[in-house]
């Protein structure tokens, strides 16, 4: 699994109403984009239901503020609303290391891990899973 | 400011998936040149994983690499012979 020791990369969080997705995203993202991006994961509520747990996505913002900085990639609804409502309670320091994005969340995490991993600035890897909105499959 | 181009063959049994892409642009980042691959009458930006997957590059598919900057040259040497030995 990714370390979770500062490392220089930018990091990524995971947030997904399901504790199966959060994982395979994180295990995906790590065989593409190789072992050195660290990889937080918030999947499910509280009681290891399919929801959203506010204090564990509050823990994981505030362990990847801590680093580098850091990318979040979302699933849907509750998700993103857990996720702004930890950001809003970090300090303005704090908050400006961690970019949510508005990307898909498997694409954009493949996307961004592997920016990620050759060293390239926050902005850039927030840019590479915003990219995945665009990105055509066939 | 140089121009490189070259083609290569990807070996039969190795489509351009999600592990060699990555392994591609992970390499393509370590230079500064502006990076293309262009195949099946597409073309994808060699440091985005998500337009070279969206290239649908089958095993033993001919791969145009491209690049434009200071180091295209040798960008292009390293990746032709990265994409000739993925496995």
């Amino acid at each position: 699994m990714a370390p979770t020791t500062e490392n220089g990369l930018v990091s990524l969080v995971i947030v997904s109403h399901s504790a199966l997705i959060a994982d395979g995203v994180a295990e995906l993202v790590a065989q593409v984009a190789g072992p050195d991006v660290a990889i937080r994961r918030a999947g499910g509520g509280p009681d290891g239901t399919l929801g959203t747990d506010g204090g564990r996505v509050r823990n994981a913002l505030a362990a990847a503020a801590a680093g580098t900085g850091a990318v979040v990639l979302a699933d849907v609804g509750s998700s993103l609303l857990s996720v702004r409502a930890a950001l809003a309670e970090l300090d303005g320091d704090a908050s400006s290391r961690v970019v949510l994005a508005d990307a898909p969340l498997v694409e954009g995490a493949l996307s961004a891990g592997v920016i990620a991993s050759t060293g390239a600035p926050l902005a850039d890897v927030a840019a590479a899973a915003e990219e995945a909105r665009g990105a055509r499959k066939l | 400011m140089q121009e490189s181009s070259e083609l290569v063959r990807l070996p039969p049994s190795v489509a351009l998936h999600a592990r060699p892409a990555g392994a591609f642009v992970r390499t393509a980042a370590t230079f500064t040149a502006a990076i293309e691959i262009r195949a099946n009458g597409k073309h994808a930006n060699g440091k985005s994983i998500l337009e070279i997957l969206g290239l649908g590059a089958d095993g033993g598919s001919e791969l145009t690499i491209s690049a434009s900057g200071d180091d295209a040259a040798a960008a292009v040497a390293q990746l032709t012979e990265l994409v000739a030995t993925f496995s």
